[in-house]
């Protein structure tokens, strides 16, 4: 095993390691439980940092990686490692969790041992989901996490917290469960196909041709299976409804580790899985799922609007910007996939930062309704200027880390969907005007009685929130090195997903060099093409069904 | 001079098959020395208390199962008894549950207030009945051993002789059983008959019945039908379930948790030799309706556990439910590979089971447990017993990386490869409605506030028990190889592998 990857594995089973050792601490200790549990994190975090510079961003390969055969008659392996796209949501679930634990000193106030222990095994597993390389590992770790999270909301939460905690559990497990057949199927052809056994996500990704050789039934059933998995997790309308009832209810850590890192599992999985495996059922399928994304943002949007519940609204505003995401994602070109991916970084950064902005008033006041605030910039400076840096984070004011990404991504999908993309536009218009009303009407206004005794963030809280700016400014400054990493990765799988890419673009740049120079009869037959010949190409290849038949 | 030579030769052919046999001869002969001459005459010499046969019992169970495993394989009583690896694998499952059920009878659970010498000594007979059921490879053996095993059992559902429930649960079962073994012996008749009155031999039939003429047909089709009712009477699968509920309940917790398991591996070892032996060359016949009764099975089981309120019976309807699950093991066209998946499931289950009812037992013991609303705040009152409590209902449910969720994982596989996609996807939507309900109690446990009074420590013995099973749930997973390794030995020997049989399948 090599360094890198002892650090790798060390990183991802710390929390759960720390979390059994404070098994042994007595209930009472209050305090330890706080501050061991944001040590454990924090450590964690900062043994996965070295991993941003040992990565080799020349190279789409999985790297860091380590494989040890677990039950050989299956092809079971406990195999890990990570590519670019693991490694960036890796990190920031490494990010996140010490920020999670650091927000929960005030508003976890009985029960705290199991609550930092459940906090510690959910952050082993949402990491062991993103470093796994076997599909039966990685369904084990997207399993697990359900359990934690249950119990965050079950105990934690809300008034609603026993209804929300298993809505989110039994929509969840549904969608797995067909996954999990889905995986039986691919394995069972890929033994048919060439006599082995094996669980590797690698294997699985290179049954891609064979799967295109199949019934138009199977691939479309495949495709829907992990479809369905992975948009509950997203979550797409309309499998949206868990979704505001466990960030209402959750308590604040729990929203925060939701909308940060959760949800994008589900992206995640459409970019490992869906995409790679299943590529020709996708494109089959691509008109309803753009309809959905679509759906979903302009409906999330509209709905976040008319919310009376600031957390509701946040919630709200996670559909609509995650369909943004999938819009990225489905216009299967490189600008729209790598936009997706930015933008779930961001995502990771914005919509925490709100949710723990909700939760300091929360804290306060015990109330969540946006009727109930006003006028608080006068007596909450501070927390008045970094919730607006959050709201502006994440409605994509330039300079700011949301506006790279959503640019990009629109990019991508108008090169694809011009239309889609058009219509696209109007979700973050009116990502803007709701966002931006909620905090006029928190922040601006005459202030009440109550309100104004409302004390301003105190060192833990502004200490919490300062990673979360930095890396949003700095994101929007110079996001070059988290597009970078991904440079390869995404190249690699957009090449899974239409192998034609990258010829045709070739193709077209070589006639624009031929156009230049004014050789036009060199290359006769294609000769006529626009310069745009890579974004016109790419929606024929979408629109040949079935196109690897 | 006949009857020297006819003795000796009979003396010859017992003492070469009696060694097929002596785990259940040492069951049956401890069962009738505890019942008579030790019980009565050296008992109250020895002042010793009575359900001190606990332990002695135990040690009896243990010799067994390592003789049993010891045991060489081989055809033995005119080809109607056979060890093999599938026999061995069904007993050592039979006796490993009949050791948890004796476990699980100790006084200081709490669970019985009587214990007498004949409780243990009907489990030894039963047990040895069931290992009786897993060799059979005759329709008349399988009858006996089944009679053997059931006619204990009604006695031991019954014992709580002084509750109504008891009662109602004893009559209930023996009614219905007896009722389901005549169902079972008709079907076995009509068979006889069919392939024209000469063997009742599994093999045999086989190859009887894929030549049996045309005009025959209705005779083969539903004596085949009825042997299938009578055994899915045994295993409890929709729509023959109605009885377990109740006797769930009526009987003895330790009990139910024994008749959830040593009576369902038994049956399901019989189901595999008649199915994957005898019938499999009308496959095509039996594969419907035991595809529906599967389906219904999980459905059923699972849909009807959502409104129980008495953990009992929550148990015994998740109980049907996992038999549905094993039922897509006996459809698999291998019948080698059904079993080994089946044998797997079983013992995997075995684990979660019993330490579920150990739970249960513990709380009834301190007059709790019966409904589910008694859990309520377990996870303040008893933190291990409420942890592991949860560790058995995730790994009941199926979700990893507790061990319910492995033997799922090598079922489902299986389901899949036999093409069965439509029951997988049916098992596992239905394995997620599990866990609605199985998290109803884990809501009880962790969300609600705790009854008022005071908390009681746990006896060594129970925490021992629960925290031992609990830690073999927790992490078994990860003995996945081991575990595969060992079904692998699930396999009935080279000569008689059904491989000669398919060609016939097509008729």
């Amino acid at each position: 095993m090599s360094g890198s990857a002892q650090l790798m594995l060390l990183a991802t089973f710390l929390p759960l390691l720390g979390g059994l050792g404070l098994l042994f601490v007595p209930n009472e200790k209050r305090e330890v439980f706080q501050k061991a549990s944001v040590a454990i994190l924090a450590a964690s975090f900062l043994l996965s940092v070295p991993l941003w510079f040992l990565y080799d961003r020349g190279s789409a390969a999985v790297q860091f990686s380590y494989s040890v055969s677990w039950m050989p008659s299956l092809g079971v392996k406990f195999s890990v490692g990570m590519d670019g796209i693991s490694l960036l949501l890796w990190l920031l679930t490494t990010f996140t969790g010490p920020i999670a634990a650091l927000c929960s000193w005030g508003n976890i106030t009985e029960r705290w041992k199991e609550y930092y222990i459940w906090l510690l095994v959910l952050q082993t597993s949402l990491l062991g989901v993103f470093i796994a390389q076997d599909m039966l590992l990685f369904y084990i770790f997207w399993e697990v996490m359900l359990v934690p999270m249950y119990f965050l909301i079950g105990i934690w939460g809300g008034p609603q917290k026993l209804y929300a905690a298993i809505k989110l559990f039994l929509y969840t497990l549904s969608g797995s469960v067909l996954m999990m057949v889905a995986i039986f199927a691919i394995y069972y052809l890929q033994h048919k196909t060439n006599n082995a056994y094996d669980f590797s996500i690698e294997s699985f990704q290179a049954m891609a041709p064979v799967i295109a050789q199949q019934t138009k039934a199977f691939q479309v059933l495949l495709a829907l299976a992990f479809f369905l998995a992975f948009a509950i997790k997203v979550p797409m309308f309309p499998f949206h409804t868990w979704l505001p009832d466990a960030h209402v209810q959750a308590p604040t850590a729990g929203s925060v580790i939701l909308a940060g890192i959760m949800l994008k599992m589900g992206t995640y999985g459409f970019v490992r899985f869906l995409l790679p495996i299943v590529p020709d059922g996708t494109k089959l399928l691509m008109p309803y799922f753009l309809a959905l994304a679509l759906i979903g943002v302009i409906y999330g949007a509209l709905v976040a609007m008319i919310q009376k519940d600031m957390k509701k609204l946040v919630a709200y505003s996670s559909v609509s910007h995650l369909g943004l995401c999938m819009l990225g994602i489905f216009a299967l070109n490189p600008w729209g996939l790598k936009g997706a991916m930015f933008q779930m970084l961001n995502h990771g950064i914005s919509t925490p930062g709100l949710f723990l902005a909700v939760g300091i008033v929360y804290e306060r006041r015990h109330t969540r309704q946006i009727a109930d605030y006003g006028g608080l910039s006068k007596t909450m400076p501070i927390y008045a200027t970094i919730f607006m840096l959050m709201t502006m984070s994440s409605i994509g004011l330039p300079l700011l880390n949301g506006f790279i990404g959503e640019a990009t991504i629109l990019m991508g999908t108008f090169q694809t969907w011009p239309w889609v993309a058009v219509l696209a536009t109007s979700g973050i218009i009116l990502g803007a005007a709701y966002m931006l009303w909620m905090f006029q009407r928190v922040m601006f206004g005459p202030i009440s009685d109550v309100n104004a005794k409302m004390e301003d963030l105190n060192f833990r809280e502004i200490a919490y929130f300062s990673p979360l700016i930095i890396m949003a400014v700095w994101i929007g400054l110079y996001p070059k090195p988290f597009m970078d990493i991904m440079d390869k990765p995404v190249r690699k799988l957009v090449l899974q997903v239409q192998p034609d890419f990258y010829k045709a673009e070739a193709l077209a740049a070589r006639q624009a060099e031929a156009a230049k120079v004014g050789m036009r009869g060199m290359e006769a037959p294609a000769a006529h093409e626009p310069e745009a010949a890579p974004v016109e190409h790419a929606p024929e290849t979408l629109a040949a069904p079935g196109g690897g038949q | 001079m006949l009857a020297p030579s006819f003795a000796t030769g009979l003396w010859e052919a017992l003492s070469h098959d009696l060694q097929y046999i002596w785990p259940q001869m040492l069951l049956m002969v401890s069962g009738l020395l505890m019942l008579w001459p030790l019980d009565s005459w050296l008992l109250p010499w020895t002042k010793a208390e009575k359900h001190k046969w606990a332990i002695p019992t135990m040690a009896i169970l243990l010799v067994s199962l390592l003789i049993s495993l010891y045991t060489p394989n081989g055809l033995g009583f005119s080809a109607m008894y056979k060890v093999d690896g599938l026999t061995k694998g069904f007993q050592a499952l039979c006796i490993l549950a009949s050791i948890f059920a004796v476990m699980l009878s100790q006084k200081v659970l709490g669970a019985l207030f009587e214990h007498t010498a004949e409780y243990y000594a009907l489990i030894l007979f039963a047990t040895s009945g069931m290992l009786f059921m897993c060799g059979a490879v005759d329709l008349v053996t399988i009858y006996f051993s089944i009679e053997l095993m059931a006619l204990c059992i009604y006695i031991l559902v019954a014992y709580l002789r002084n509750q109504e429930r008891g009662i109602e649960a004893g009559m209930k079962y023996f009614l219905l059983g007896a009722f389901s073994s005549g169902i079972l012996l008709y079907g076995i008749s009509l068979l006889f008959a069919a392939t024209g009155g000469i063997t009742t031999n599994l093999t045999e039939l086989n190859q009887k019945l894929a030549v049996v003429s045309q005009d025959k047909n209705l005779l083969v089709y539903s004596g085949a039908l009825m042997v299938l009712v009578g055994l899915c009477f045994k295993v409890a699968a929709v729509p023959f379930h109605m009885w377990s509920p109740d006797v769930y309940d009526g009987a003895p917790t330790p009990i139910t948790a024994w008749l959830a398991t040593a009576p369902k591996a038994a049956s399901l070892a019989v189901f595999l030799r008649i199915f994957g032996t005898g019938f499999h060359g009308i496959f095509n016949e039996w594969e419907a309706p035991l595809m529906v009764i599967a389906g219904a099975t999980m459905i059923l089981g699972n849909v009807a556990a959502i409104k129980q309120q008495s953990m009992k019976r929550l148990l015994a309807y998740s109980s049907i439910a996992h038999v549905g699950y094993m039922l897509l093991g006996v459809l698999s066209r291998d019948a080698q590979s059904g079993a080994q998946a089946i044998w797997l499931y079983m013992l995997l289950y075995l684990f979660m089971n019993t330490g579920a009812f150990a739970v249960v037992i513990y709380l009834q013991g301190k007059n709790e447990g019966e409904r589910i609303e008694d859990f309520s705040g377990m996870g303040k009152r008893h933190p291990v017993l409420a942890f592991s409590m949860l560790v058995f209902l995730l790994s009941l449910a199926g979700i990893p990386p507790f061990i319910g969720f492995f033997g799922k994982f090598y079922l489902f596989l299986l389901a899949v490869e036999q093409g069965y996609t439509t029951l997988v996807v049916i098992a596992l939507l239905t394995s997620a409605v599990s866990a609605f309900y199985y998290l109803e109690v884990v809501k009880q446990m962790y969300f609600k506030e705790p009854a008022e009074g005071e908390v009681e420590p746990m006896d060594s013995y129970s925490k021992f028990l629960i925290s031992a099973t609990c830690a073999v749930v927790l992490i078994g997973t990860a003995f996945g190889p081991q575990l595969l390794k060992w079904t692998d030995d699930i396999r009935w020997f080279e000569k008689e592998t059904p491989a000669v049989i398919l060609e016939f399948s097509n008729n």
